[in-house]
């Protein structure tokens, strides 16, 4: 075999597990993330015998004593929404397993350890938890949901552990010291203790005309994640170009 | 008026920062974040000023027909403003020059820029890609975004773009709509269509993909309408 790799073959990522993004205060699982923020991958090292909640499909590779049970989730919340229902349990059998984990749409991946503090996610955007974390499905409400046109459902992660959520497009992360207004489809995740508000941008006109529809007015202290793209813009996008249906 | 381009080119986003009553207009649906405090205003073009029919154009242009004006409050604020598709975005500042923009390429700009619709005739009509283009004139900071890739091409002479492929570009340039090879024939059975033959001394910027070549290799695979 030739060894010699083309110049225009972009080297492959070390898989060494070397983090560039070090897991905080060395609480939760050893990870990496790589190929940021375009096309994030995330790597976890899990020890033997513990357990990793990974979003349905978005395994990528992993070594061969890593044990995968699946599990229902979220009850007919999940069903609605038409996110699949389904969570992947992956456990290390036997001794310590490395595996990697990306989401559908590509983009960037972010991490948070919770430690007994709550972070809700959109409906999409969850990636991967340890075990002690709760993943539940939550109602927001008529007004809060229907109208922000996204999903009637939040993911609500709380308990002890990592959390991996994922963007499409790259993340932004806004610290919320007072009140900031983002367009319902960018929200990825925000803390627990913000309080929002789903309303219109500005006038009635604004309403109609902006093209910003409505917009969720956070408030109070806590952190925001968006992303810079959405899918269903680009659904929209991509609409006109589908073939015209034959009459009769 | 500061502006900030960040996670280009892949997923480009602008962080626009306003002084305390200051201004920026971008294109509808291009906010993706702001400050609480920060005042928002449609109109159909110019802040202060909405000609129905300036809209009209502009519509045909492929922006969207409305414009927002957003105003910081007495502290100031930010803005973030992102496109749809993957690509980059840029940003430049015009002094007393005029820059023409493709049709949905625009996504801001500072408010004491005058934004017009240039119709260029029939040939552009036929050219289907890039049929209208905006014409950016005054003095203030612009935001433009491409799919794809941006590259600037510094123009001394003659120089030939795609017409799917062109964001921007001095309005010092002379241009000519015309076939990329010897016949239309081999142009049309090549893929190439139009391009623009452009002849003077100014810098045209291009984008590295072509937005109507993705939907057009998508759009097949999606259920018919």
């Amino acid at each position: 075999m030739n060894n010699e790799t083309p110049a225009h073959v972009p080297t492959p990522s070390p898989t060494m597990p070397s983090p560039p993004t070090p897991s905080p205060g060395k609480k939760g699982f050893d990870f990496h993330i790589d190929g940021q923020p375009d096309f994030a991958l995330l790597t976890v090292n899990l020890p033997a015998n513990e357990t990793l909640k990974v979003e349905a499909s978005a395994m990528a590779s992993m070594d061969t004593n890593m044990v995968m049970k699946t599990k229902m989730r979220g009850g007919l919340g999940r069903l609605v929404t038409r996110e699949s229902i389904f969570i992947n349990e992956f456990t290390a059998g036997g001794g310590p397993a490395e595996m990697k984990i990306a989401p559908g749409a590509p983009g960037d991946l972010s991490h948070v350890h919770l430690d007994g503090n709550t972070i809700f996610l959109q409906n999409s955007a969850f990636v991967a938890s340890g075990m002690d974390v709760a993943v539940e499905t939550k109602w927001q409400g008529i007004k809060k949901g229907f109208f922000s046109g996204e999903s009637l459902f939040l993911i609500r992660c709380s308990g002890h552990g990592d959390l991996w959520f994922n963007t499409y497009g790259a993340l932004i992360e806004m610290d919320v010291t007072d009140d900031y207004v983002v367009d319902t489809g960018y929200i990825v995740a925000f803390t627990e203790g913000l309080s929002y508000d789903v309303t219109r941008v500005g006038g009635y006109k604004s309403l109609f005309l902006s093209g910003e529809g409505l917009v969720c007015r956070f408030r109070g202290e806590g952190k925001v994640w968006i992303q810079t793209r959405q899918v269903p813009a680009l659904r929209s996008w991509v609409w006109p170009f589908r073939r015209a249906k034959k009459k009769g | 008026m500061e502006i900030a381009i960040q996670h280009g080119p892949g997923n480009a986003a602008a962080k626009v920062q306003l002084g305390p009553g200051e201004s920026c207009t971008a294109e509808g649906g291009a906010m993706i974040a702001m400050s609480g405090d920060m005042a928002i205003e449609t109109t159909t073009h110019k802040k202060g000023s909405g000609g129905i029919g300036k809209a009209l154009k502009r519509m045909l242009s492929g922006e969207s027909f409305f414009l927002n004006h957003f105003t910081a409050g007495a502290n100031g604020g930010e803005l973030w403003l992102a496109t749809t598709l993957a690509g980059d975005m840029m940003q430049t500042e015009l002094n007393q020059e005029n820059l023409v923009v493709q049709g949905g390429s625009f996504v801001a700009c500072d408010p004491r820029v005058n934004i017009d619709m240039g119709f260029q005739g029939f040939k552009s009509l036929v050219a289907k890609e890039g049929i209208f283009w905006l014409h950016l004139n005054g003095s203030g900071k612009v935001i433009v975004n491409s799919y794809g890739a941006i590259y600037p091409v510094e123009v001394d002479g003659e120089y030939i773009v795609d017409t799917g492929h062109i964001v921007a570009f001095n309005d010092t340039l002379g241009f000519k709509l015309s076939k990329a090879g010897k016949s239309w024939m081999s142009s049309f059975l090549g893929g190439e269509g139009f391009v623009c033959r452009f002849a003077g001394k100014g810098t045209v910027w291009c984008q590295s993909h072509n937005s109507t070549s993705f939907g057009r290799a998508l759009g097949p695979m999606l259920r018919p309408r």
